[in-house]
């Protein structure tokens, strides 16, 4: 990738997404945001909102927040991604980055991105907070949840291994829209 | 031949010996739980590891720069959202 300005949509800006994207916002990058869900009091322990975001869509929220603290504009859908509408969230994108919690969204963003030659970058965490898992659409394959609608976690138990896994994907982030480098990571709280 | 990373309990290491690169999926999570119940994995030290620890666990191989396999036996990753409640 050339230094200049290019468009990231991250689809999914839950605990993984709106922390990455917080350490993106310095990139010669238009950051986009995708997100259905609401900011919920419980998501504080994990995600990167505040109270006051707490009620509004958490991609209307990181928008909000980006521009308030940092001066940052940015774009926001407040949409669930689905296959009918991700031509259209994606159009301009120059980078898909995959936060989501399930396997059919995640399914929907590799295969857009493979249809339409488009670079994709996943990252998940495992479900006892030991694992973290960064990796480019040609060589991802999604997990499953170990039962359907498998409950997540709104404890704060894990916060600073969410923030190294974010760190580590906003890195990566960084280095290919510096030179265009796909680096994969996985990461353990031992630094593994 | 492959080289096999184990991720565990919030650890991960190489086996020292080389695998064959189309070892079965099921044999590789078997070979995984003898040698590292066995302290036989360096950097990986597990004194109370589980029957079937790693029966969940996805195996993936890919090919380094170098041309060499890297077969990666890790948990799942299915969440970017938010962590499973323990229990």
């Amino acid at each position: 990738m050339s230094p200049a300005r290019v468009r990231i949509l991250f689809c999914g800006v839950g605990a993984l997404g709106s922390t990455a994207a917080t350490l993106c916002r310095n990139l010669p990058a238009t950051l986009a945001f995708v997100d259905f869900d609401r900011v919920e009091a419980k998501n504080l322990a994990s995600q990167a909102y505040t109270r006051q975001a707490v009620g509004r869509n958490k991609a209307e929220a990181l928008r909000a927040q980006l521009r308030t603290f940092y001066g940052i504009d940015s774009q926001a859908y407040p949409v669930r991604l689905s296959e009918t509408n991700i031509a259209e969230l994606a159009a301009g994108a120059d980078l898909l980055v995959d936060c989501l919690d399930n396997i059919a969204g995640r399914t929907v963003i590799l295969e857009y991105a493979g249809r339409a030659a488009l670079p994709s970058v996943h990252a998940g965490l495992a479900a006892d907070g030991t694992f973290g898992l960064v990796r480019w659409g040609e060589r991802f394959v999604p997990d499953a949840e170990d039962e359907p609608g498998q409950a997540t976690c709104e404890g704060g138990e894990h916060l600073p291994f969410i923030g190294l896994v974010a760190g580590r994907l906003a890195s990566i982030i960084a280095g290919f829209v510096r030179d265009g480098t796909r680096t994969d990571a996985l990461v353990t709280p031992a630094g593994g | 031949m492959g080289i096999l990373n184990i991720t565990y309990a919030g650890r991960s290491a190489d086996l020292a010996q080389p695998l064959d690169d189309d070892i079965a999926d099921a044999d590789v999570r078997r070979i995984a739980e003898e040698l590292v119940r066995a302290g036989e994995v360096a950097g990986l030290v597990v004194s109370d590891l589980p029957p079937n620890a790693f029966r969940s666990f996805v195996v993936d191989r890919l090919a380094d720069p170098t041309g060499t396999v890297r077969i990666y036996l890790r948990p799942k990753v299915p969440f970017g959202a938010g962590l499973a409640r323990r229990g």
